[in-house]
């Protein structure tokens, strides 16, 4: 299929020179798509990579969290659990913003975290560590939600690349190569013919010129 | 003909994409790291943020040369080259790279696709891609076949 050759309306030098102007754009073409295109692989690689190891992170501080909380509430009265949460943070944001990767943009989230005035010695250490602990529970989820999605936009955006990649790598290009080479070799067949055609012709002259 | 145009098309609005998010104005690092959101405009209108903590690491790695690295770093890429390179240009911005990379400092600086991967792992948002058209001129108009 690749092979096939473009539906010529003549076959003229004109066409030729056309032709080779088109795969010149074809190229520079598919040289920007398949760097856009090993960019864009390589995030998704690397976010894949990043939600996997996020994921079992999570999973494995939140089991150190409960533990830690399991062990803290046997002492600690739960007014005091309430109390501290209290006061621990003031407020907790996070801001939405964007980054843009090889044209695509993706989501950023940055979390911004402002501690409550409390005095530490009112309250067990414990609690301030399960605290903490939690804390980067959060940090970690909001940070997975971010990769999360930028891997869903990547993975569609190097489907969209991949399939102009191989159209011109698969169809476009080989026909327009294919096209210029039954060209040239139509050109060099019209020149052979032209040449066998003045032999035949001279010696026709020479054999009129004898008689 | 219609393909010639498609083509030419396809090519144009892909250069676009690609660099559409240019800055439209750079800002140095001291600059960013003022803001409480450092972030830049884009040409397309969007905001391109920067992570805090990928400032601060620029900030240690560079020092008192806050004033003067620009961000966000270009990493121009060469298509003509076989493989994927690309290539940063500025003085300050070429020695954070190497300092992160840990690569002999040079001006200018060739990144292969490895350590673009690792560029893009430490300071993701500090770097942005861009493809000079004046590149695609290497890539040769007329080809033997």
């Amino acid at each position: 299929m690749s092979q096939q050759i473009l539906r010529l309306a003549r076959p003229t030098k004109i066409e030729l020179i056309r032709l080779r102007r088109r795969l010149a754009t074809a190229r520079r073409l598919h040289r920007v798509l398949r760097d856009r295109l090993l960019i864009l692989t390589q995030e998704l690689v690397a976010l894949y990579r990043e939600v996997v190891e996020s994921r079992l992170r999570i999973h494995e501080e939140i089991i150190r969290c409960e533990k830690e909380l399991v062990r803290t509430s046997s002492y600690v009265a739960p007014w005091i659990f309430e109390e501290f949460s209290n006061v621990r943070i003031k407020s907790f944001s996070v801001v939405l913003g964007s980054r843009i990767v090889a044209g695509v943009r993706l989501p950023l989230l940055e979390h911004e975290v402002v501690e409550g005035h409390y005095d530490p010695s009112a309250y067990p250490i414990t609690l301030k560590e399960v605290s903490e602990c939690y804390e980067g529970v959060l940090r970690n989820i909001i940070r997975l939600a971010e990769t999360e999605i930028s891997l869903l936009e990547v993975g569609r955006e190097v489907q969209k690349v991949k399939r102009k990649v191989n159209a011109l790598e698969n169809l476009i290009i080989p026909r327009l190569r294919a096209t210029i080479k039954y060209l040239r070799m139509k050109f060099e067949e019209r020149e052979r013919e032209d040449k066998v055609r003045r032999k035949r012709i001279k010696q026709i002259l020479t054999r009129k010129a004898r008689i | 003909m219609g393909e010639d145009k498609t083509l030419e098309y396809l090519l144009e609005r892909e250069l676009r994409v690609v660099n559409s998010y240019v800055a439209s104005k750079r800002k140095s690092l001291a600059e960013l790291l003022r803001e409480e959101h450092p972030h830049v405009l884009t040409l397309s209108g969007d905001v391109h943020m920067f992570r805090k903590s990928e400032l601060i690491l620029a900030k240690e790695v560079i020092g008192e040369d806050a004033e003067k690295l620009m961000l966000p770093i270009y990493v121009e890429l060469i298509p003509a080259q076989t493989t994927t390179t690309g290539v940063i240009r500025e003085e300050i911005a070429t020695k954070l790279v190497s300092t992160i990379l840990g690569i002999n400092h040079a001006t200018p600086l060739y990144v292969y696709p490895i350590q673009l991967a690792e560029l893009r792992r430490k300071i993701g948002t500090l770097i942005q891609y861009v493809v000079s058209p004046e590149t695609l001129k290497e890539i040769g108009d007329f080809e033997e076949i």
